[in-house]
């Protein structure tokens, strides 16, 4: 029996893990209820609005849609700033001088004036430049969101033309955000060599040690040193691994 | 040869554009002087069961004059009679004596007849009413004229009928060029609500296609230039908010929903005064009002969030216009670097195999 073993570390935690999923199923509803009324004009906004119910019904389920979003949005600050007050949350997604530097050694490498990969820690530049993506892009739609929702109250403080503003920003920003999407993350969730067709860590929550180590080196080095997972990527799960949640047989 | 033929053509046909108004015109045909002889006479009436008179007199210079003076003969309408006597006919009242002649138009105005028949006045018409017109209520029976010469005409015909309407429309910013100076550019009734397939105006559909009725002349170049008002007026409502939400109930089934505000409840419909006009409806100082018909919790600044039909430029609505031209180049910007990241990656991918 040569079964090769697999060791496995868990690197998302479940609540993140569903995080991602209500986003992810958000992210769809939105786009789905959006970007229809920002290409009224097109036979296909049509057929998709009248397919929905109408455009009563589409209003109020991307209001619906929005308004979760928006909780889901403030859960996630609420967890983060909590976990930092206590001590729990790390900086880990916070953009370092470090990213910078991995970015141009990444851009050499990939024209191939250099042979060395930048070393990556637990989220690489581009994983951050996605996490804040939607961190201010989020930002911008809850907010022009609700300038739109009830622009009666907004106009009570507010000059009028906001309203438009925020109707160009909603629009334009929501366009962004789905080609960003459908361009940059698809491609990086599916379509990369590394990964084609699916990674699906961010579902199970478990990625491969073996993977772990050649993309995010250092972080496994510092699970390696925390005990966390095994020194040898390619360890039977019979040898008494030192990791607590760590490698499980798939 | 050729030519000599074509000299005898163009004879021909002069000679027959002479011959037929020739035809036409000139005395009464004798078939009407012998109708007249009779029907000349002023007191000639019928007694109607309803106590009314259905006076039979028909003046011979009215109809000599009107359009029919010099084409038709009075059995071409009247086709149940052929003759003296005439056939036994029990009408109970004049109401119902009109209604007996309502076919005979539709021999020759099949069009318009079928038309009718998917108007408004037909509806009510074919439900008994008999407040609804009729062929004659409108064009006149013995005395057809062509019904816009002049122009006003029409709204004077339509007002016998909805005096309080033409009242409104008579102080409109339409109605009082046209009444006025005889406009020919403004619209009278029928250019909005048509002549003979007339639709029910107090529909959701109506409401919801109203637009493209105003829109007719509002987006026409050459009209508008004349009067110095924007072409853009349809473009810009419909790129809104309002016709946005229009355009899509416009294509549900049954064309229901909630409403939205199409250009009359702006404007007004028949009251539509010139928007710079201190009464209008859509000027700076009515606006808020105007608004609150649809948005009661509106507030002083509310109306300006509609931008009135200006494109956002950076004069009439900077930040509007920077919103725009800052993801104008935004989404090109961050679309193309991240295609160009991943083409790179893909390249290495392939290279480093």
């Amino acid at each position: 029996m040569t079964r090769k073993t697999v060791a496995y570390v868990t690197r998302f935690s479940p609540r993140q893990r569903v995080e991602h999923l209500l986003i992810m199923l958000l992210f769809l509803l939105l786009a789905l209820t959006g970007l229809p009324q920002k290409f009224f004009a097109a036979p296909w906004a049509q057929w998709l609005i009248l397919h929905m119910g109408g455009i009563d019904r589409v209003h109020w389920l991307h209001r619906v849609c929005g308004i979760i979003f928006t909780l889901g949005a403030v859960e996630h600050l609420a967890v983060l700033v909590g976990g930092v007050l206590v001590g729990r949350s790390g900086f880990s997604m916070v953009p370092t001088k470090k990213d910078f530097r991995d970015a141009i050694v990444m851009l050499r490498y990939y024209l191939g004036t250099s042979d060395e990969r930048a070393r990556f820690d637990r989220y690489d530049y581009r994983q951050k430049f996605e996490y804040w993506g939607l961190v201010f892009g989020g930002t911008i739609m809850i907010v022009t969101g609700f300038i739109l929702y009830f622009p009666a109250l907004v106009t009570s403080v507010l000059p009028g033309e906001f309203i438009p503003a925020a109707k160009v920003a909603h629009s334009s920003e929501g366009l962004l955000a789905f080609l960003i999407v459908i361009i940059w993350h698809i491609y990086n969730a599916h379509m990369s060599p590394e990964v084609f067709p699916f990674d699906p860590s961010i579902f199970t929550g478990k990625v491969r040690v073996e993977r772990l180590q050649h993309e995010h080196p250092l972080e496994y080095a510092r699970l390696v040193s925390e005990g966390k997972a095994p020194a040898d990527p390619h360890a039977s799960p019979e040898t008494p691994a030192p990791a607590k949640p760590g490698s499980e047989p798939p | 040869m050729n030519q000599k033929h074509a000299r005898v053509g163009w004879l021909f046909a002069l000679l027959l554009v002479l011959a037929v108004p020739c035809a036409r015109a000139g005395p009464l045909a004798p078939e009407v002087e012998a109708c007249l002889e009779c029907h000349g006479n002023e007191t000639l009436e019928l007694p109607l069961p309803s106590g009314e008179s259905q006076s039979l007199y028909v003046d011979e210079a009215t109809f000599t004059k009107s359009i029919h003076g010099e084409t038709l003969r009075c059995t071409d309408c009247h086709t149940d009679i052929e003759g003296y006597p005439h056939p036994e006919r029990t009408f109970q009242n004049k109401r119902e004596f009109s209604l007996a002649y309502y076919e005979s138009c539709k021999t020759c105005h099949f069009d318009q007849y079928t038309k009718s028949l998917d108007g408004v006045h037909y509806e009510y018409v074919s439900k008994g009413d008999s407040r609804a017109p009729l062929c004659v209520d409108c064009h006149g029976a013995h005395n057809v004229a062509k019904p816009n010469v002049p122009k006003s005409r029409i709204s004077h015909t339509c007002a016998r009928c909805h005096p309080q309407v033409y009242e409104r429309y008579s102080h409109s910013v339409h109605g009082k060029a046209l009444l006025e100076g005889e406009n020919g550019d403004v619209p009278v009734c029928t250019d909005c609500h048509r002549s003979h397939d007339i639709e029910d105006p107090r529909t959701t559909a109506f409401r919801l296609h109203s637009p493209e009725i105003c829109a007719g002349c509002h987006t026409n170049k050459k009209i508008m230039a004349k009067y110095d008002l924007s072409t853009n007026v349809l473009q810009s409502y419909l790129e809104d908010f309002h016709g946005v939400t229009a355009a899509f109930l416009k294509e549900q089934r049954g064309g229901g929903g909630r409403l939205t505000a199409v250009c009359t409840d702006c404007h007004g419909v028949h009251d539509i005064l010139p928007v710079n006009d201190p009464r209008s409806s859509v000027i700076k100082a009515n606006l808020v009002t105007t608004c609150r018909k649809c948005h009661p919790e509106a507030n002083a600044n509310f109306p300006a969030a509609w931008l009135s039909h200006y494109e956002p430029s950076f004069k009439k609505a900077p930040l509007v216009y920077l919103v725009e031209l800052f993801y104008r180049f935004f989404i090109p910007f961050v679309v193309l670097g991240l295609v160009l990241q991943i083409l790179l990656h893909v390249w290495r991918a392939v290279v480093s195999r």
